[in-house]
Order: C-alpha cells, then sequence, then structure tokens
C-alpha cells in the first residue's frame, strides 16, 4: 500500500445528524485501493448510517466525501454508483417480480453501462471478463443455476449473494457490504468470506464490509475501524484493535476475550 | 412465447384495432361514432396514465389538470392556428406544467404525491376560474372554429393509438426499465445507476403530453368550456379507476376497461345514473379484492380458484346449517376422550 496513491474513498469528518441526535460524528476514513476493511461496532453505532453516508442514500449533515479523486458529497446515490461505487443492503433488496437474471442485467444497463469497442456495437471496452455478462456474474457468485427464477423464489441466503451480484453488474471499484454473513450458518460465513476475498483478489475490488458478527469479521479482514457513538475510536489491523484499551473498554469487553483465550487454546 | 413474439402479438393486435376504429365513423350511427370518441379518449388517458403510474407506483390524480391545460390551450389559440399546431401547443403546456410540478412533489410517495397532485389540480383550477373573472371578465368561452366530427374522432384516434403504442414501445427500453426499478425499489434503483428525479420527471411529462393534447381535441366537442367542465376532477379519477380495475401494470387492461367503461357509461347513465356510479365502486371494490392485478390478469386459472373458492364455501355453509360442523367437533372430543381413557 503506497501512500503516493490516491484514495479510493476518502471521506473528511462525515456527520450525519437526525434532529437533535447525532448518529455519526465527524468520522474521518480513507480508504486506498485493494484494501479489504471492515467495520464493526456495537448496536446503534452508527455503522449503517455512516455507510448510507458514503454510498450517497443519506446526505451527510456535514463533511466532504472524495470518491475516486471526485468530489460527491450531497449528490444522489446514482452519481456515487457511475463513479464505481457499488453497495449492499442489509435486508436483501432484490426486486422480487423480475427473475433473478434481469435483476443482475438491471445493473448492467445503468451505471454498468459501458462505451463499445465500435460506437454502437461490439464488446464493451475496459470490463473484466467475469463481469460481462448476466451469466458470468450469476456463475462467479454461483448462482447460474437460479438464472430462471424469480427473486422472490430462492433462499435467504441465495438473496444476499444475488445483492452482491446486483452490486458487482455495477461494475464497481469499489464495494460496500452491509452485513452480508448476518443469519448465515457457520459454512456459509466462510464461503462468504472466501468469496468477498476472491472478488478483492481477482477484480481488483476495495471491499469495506460492516458486521455486526466480531469474530467472524476479525478473522477475514485486513483493517478494521471501529464505530462507537457515532464516533471513530480505533483504526487498525485485527491484532492492534483487540489489544486497545478503549475498544476493550467501549465495546468488545468480555465476548473478546473469550474469543481470543479460545484462540490462545487452538 | 419470447420476447419477440409478444412484440409481435401486441403490434398485430394494436394493428387489427387500429383498423377497425377507423372504418367505424363510415358506417355507425351517431350516437355509436360518438360513444367510440368517449372510450378513445380514455384509452388514451388510461394508458398513457399507467406508463407512468402503473409502472413507477406513483399515483397521479392530476390527469384532468393536464387534460384542463390542454383544452384552455386549444380554447384560446383555435382561432389563430391550424388543428394540428393547437394540439401539439396543449400537449406541450400540459408536459411543461407537468415537470414544473413533478419537480415540486415527485420526491414525495404514495398517499402525499397523490393528495398534492390532487390538490395542485384544484389550485389550477381556481387560479383560472379567479383570471377568467377578474382579467377576462368571463365565465366560460364559446369555440366559435371548431372542426368537424371525423377530424376531431380521428385526432382521438390517433392519440390513443400512440398511447398504446407508447406503452408497447416503452416496456422495452432502458427508459421503461428504469420506471419499472423505481416501481419495485426506488432506492435500490437508484443504487444501481438510474438517475430517478430524471426519469420521474420525463415520465410524468410523457403522461401530461398526451393528456393535454386529448383535451386539446376534446374540448372543441364542447363548443362552450369553463374551468368547471374542463377541469372536472372527475376525469382524473375516472382516469385511475379505469387503469386500476384493466390493470395498471399490464399492456392492454387499461383498454379493455376503456371500453367496458364506455359502454357502462353509455348503456346505464341515460337511465339511471346512481346506478353508473354505484357499479364504476363495485367494480373498483371487486377488482381490488379478488383481481389485483386487474381485468387484464383474468385467466382461466382464476375462474377455476374462484369456483374451488366458491365450492370450499358452500359446504362449509351447508355442514354449519345442518349442524354437521357440530356433530363433527362432538365426534372428534369423543374420540380424544376415548384415547385418554386408555
Amino acid at each position: 500500500m503506497s501512500s503516493e496513491r490516491t484514495p479510493v474513498l476518502d471521506a473528511r469528518d462525515i456527520t450525519v445528524r437526525f434532529g437533535g441526535l447525532t448518529a455519526v460524528d465527524a468520522v474521518s476514513v480513507r480508504i486506498m485501493p485493494g484494501e479489504l476493511v471492515g467495520i464493526i461496532g456495537p448496536n446503534g453505532a452508527g455503522k449503517t448510517t455512516f455507510f448510507n453516508a458514503i454510498s450517497g442514500v443519506t446526505r451527510p449533515t456535514g463533511g466532504a466525501l472524495t470518491v475516486q479523486g471526485r468530489e460527491l458529497a450531497g449528490q444522489g446515490p446514482h452519481r456515487f454508483a457511475a463513479n464505481g461505487l457499488a453497495r449492499t443492503f442489509q435486508t436483501p433488496r432484490t426486486f422480487a417480480d423480475m427473475r433473478v437474471r434481469d435483476n443482475i442485467a438491471f445493473g448492467l444497463k445503468f451505471a454498468g453501462r459501458r462505451p463499445r469497442k465500435y460506437i454502437l456495437w461490439g464488446e464493451e471496452t475496459s470490463v473484466p471478463w467475469v463481469l460481462r455478462t448476466p451469466e458470468s456474474i450469476l456463475g462467479l457468485i454461483g448462482l447460474a443455476d437460479q438464472a430462471d427464477l424469480p427473486a422472490a423464489g430462492i433462499t435467504p441466503s441465495q438473496q444476499r449473494l444475488l445483492e452482491i451480484g446486483m452490486a458487482l453488474a455495477t461494475r464497481p471499484r469499489m464495494l460496500l457490504l452491509d452485513e452480508v454473513a448476518a443469519g448465515l450458518t457457520e459454512n456459509e460465513v466462510e464461503e462468504m468470506a472466501r468469496l468477498i476475498r476472491r472478488l478483492r483478489d481477482e477484480l481488483d475490488l476495495t471491499v469495506v464490509w460492516i458486521e455486526h458478527a466480531v469474530t467472524t469479521l476479525l478473522r477475514h479482514v485486513e483493517r478494521v475501524i471501529v464505530l462507537h457513538q457515532g464516533r471513530k475510536i480505533a483504526d487498525g489491523t485485527p491484532a492492534e484493535v483487540v489489544r486497545d484499551a478503549e475498544v476493550i473498554e467501549a465495546y468488545l469487553g468480555d465476548e473478546m476475550n473469550a474469543s481470543t483465550d479460545e484462540e490462545a487454546a487452538a | 412465447m419470447n420476447a419477440r413474439q409478444f412484440l409481435i402479438r401486441d403490434l398485430l393486435v394494436l394493428f387489427g384495432l387500429t383498423g377497425w376504429a377507423l372504418t367505424l365513423p363510415a358506417f355507425a350511427s351517431e350516437f355509436a361514432v360518438s360513444m367510440a370518441l368517449t372510450c378513445l379518449m380514455y384509452v388514451a388517458l388510461s394508458s398513457s396514465w399507467a406508463l407512468f403510474c402503473g409502472t413507477t407506483r406513483y399515483l397521479s390524480l392530476a390527469t384532468s389538470a393536464f387534460f384542463g391545460i390542454g383544452a384552455y390551450t386549444s380554447a384560446i389559440l383555435l382561432e389563430h392556428m391550424s388543428w394540428v399546431q393547437v394540439i401539439g401547443l396543449g400537449s406541450l403546456v400540459a408536459a411543461g406544467v407537468a415537470v414544473v410540478m413533478g419537480m415540486a412533489v415527485l420526491h414525495l410517495r404514495g398517499t402525499y404525491f397523490a393528495v398534492l397532485t390532487f390538490g395542485m389540480t384544484e389550485l389550477i383550477r381556481h387560479a383560472i376560474s379567479y383570471f377568467e373573472k377578474s382579467v377576462t371578465g368571463t365565465v366560460g368561452r364559446v369555440l366559435m372554429v371548431v372542426p368537424d366530427r371525423d377530424t376531431v374522432y380521428f385526432t382521438v384516434l390517433a392519440l390513443a393509438v400512440l398511447a398504446v403504442a407508447l406503452s408497447i414501445a416503452l416496456r422495452r427500453t432502458r427508459f421503461g426499465l428504469a420506471m419499472l426499478g423505481i416501481g419495485a425499489d426506488e432506492q435500490r434503483a437508484q443504487t444501481l445507476g438510474v438517475n430517478t428525479r430524471r426519469v420521474k420527471v420525463a415520465g410524468f411529462a410523457l403522461t401530461a403530453a398526451v393528456a393535454g393534447a386529448v383535451g386539446a381535441a376534446m374540448s372543441v366537442r364542447w363548443t362552450y368550456i369553463d374551468p368547471h367542465t374542463v377541469f372536472n376532477p372527475f376525469i382524473g379519477f375516472q382516469t385511475v379507476l379505469i387503469a386500476l380495475i384493466g390493470g395498471a401494470a399490464t399492456l392492454w387492461g387499461p383498454l379493455i376497461a376503456a371500453i367496458v367503461f364506455s359502454v357502462l357509461a353509455e348503456t346505464l347513465r341515460l337511465q339511471v345514473p346512481q346506478i353508473y356510479m354505484m357499479s364504476l365502486g363495485l367494480l373498483l371494490i371487486l377488482s381490488v379484492l379478488y383481481l389485483p392485478g386487474g381485468l387484464a390478469s383474468l385467466r382461466t386459472e382464476s375462474f377455476l380458484g374462484w369456483r374451488d373458492g366458491a365450492k370450499a364455501w358452500w359446504v362449509q355453509t351447508r355442514d354449519d346449517l345442518t349442524g354437521e360442523t357440530r356433530r363433527r367437533k362432538l365426534r372428534e372430543k369423543s374420540l380424544r376422550e376415548r384415547r385418554d381413557v386408555f
């Protein structure tokens, strides 16, 4: 990670207020290309609100936001999508009436649209092979067999995969994942983590991953940001963060001690 | 059928209906032609309404505003311009008003949007009434130069065909897909790259353009217009009712329902006007309860489903009335008790 490269996402003093409540309080985050970053925090820490603010879904009350060198604070989510920032939602929000394949094709037709080789026909230029067609994206996330089913007819864990597929269809540079592993079984979580690492490595994506379950996340990411009551209280490698006194005090407490003991014992 | 076969089917049906409607003035009576004109007017209005509101699920009650604006444009300009120019300008003015209105209210959803569009319709109606009374000093306007019946008929027919053709074409484009995405989950569509604000305003303006053109064409039918008749909220309500009963998300629903309605209207309104309004309400209730997809979603299976439902209901009622339900419960109870003994 060289410091002279421009960050994919540079959020400076992002603040979100709802009336008198400050949900996110002057959080600054700088994310470099190719990073796999986790955001953790207890319930109500402002994780999802922060996510909404950096993906354009809610307009931040204050602060500056640069995505791939472009100032985007206060603009609509479609501008963020057009600048290579894709996100998933905590509860899968697929288009229930459309088929799985059409759900993927939707993103390809809007934010994922790229100029063609010749003006009106030919292949789209500068698109990774696996993101070329709905079928190849479905193959990547492992839903090729469900392509013709309506999106409402697949299982919840498949819907989470489809959410990721829809985000990938915008051909992003950066992927924001909001609790994609919540409610999955142990095996499914491992598989999800493998998929995310694979996306990062094969597609050169930058991934920011929010998770409520701390231990799962810490095993898989390289850098952790901890939010507590809307403020950023720690930022570093998982090993550094779990030793941070403020983090332990504020949030991790017994749960973290228990799990580090387990790991030490194992 | 694949997408291409559906397109061919839709175009053939439209072609056939158009040809049939084209020949109508040549042989039909005055009464039939006037009935067909009303029918075509509602085909155009509700097809274009469903084009935007059916796909995006923004329930607009502003149709009568655009209709009235078109009618007034036509009443003012008819003496100075040709027929085609008048129609074009009527639709342009209505679309312009829709752009302004859309910018103001399209960030609201659901009931708020419906109520605000209705409020704006009333605002425009009263503004024009006030303007006419205080500035021009009249209550209404008399249209002097009026084109003949066939011109009006063919114009409205062309607008109806245009509305249906637009619906056929738009659902196959990126714009139509964007509207569908907005209807399914607006925020999700936004994060996938749809500029929802622009799409909504454009779709709303398109609806208004058709309604304005229809208003401009229909105003000459009355020869005397005042804000009360052309901004009549009933035009907007009836458009929405027709589209909902026919199936707002479907292509042919509004057309089917428009035909059903004009037949109902002409047969019932003359003899028993109260029953006409009541049957409108009844049809809406029935279609919302038992046929949420509208008349166009009616299939053989829906009849079979209703039959099975009715049969089950009859068996239940019969058993209740003959005491069979009570006896069955007693039997089951004694069976349970006997099992408990052992």
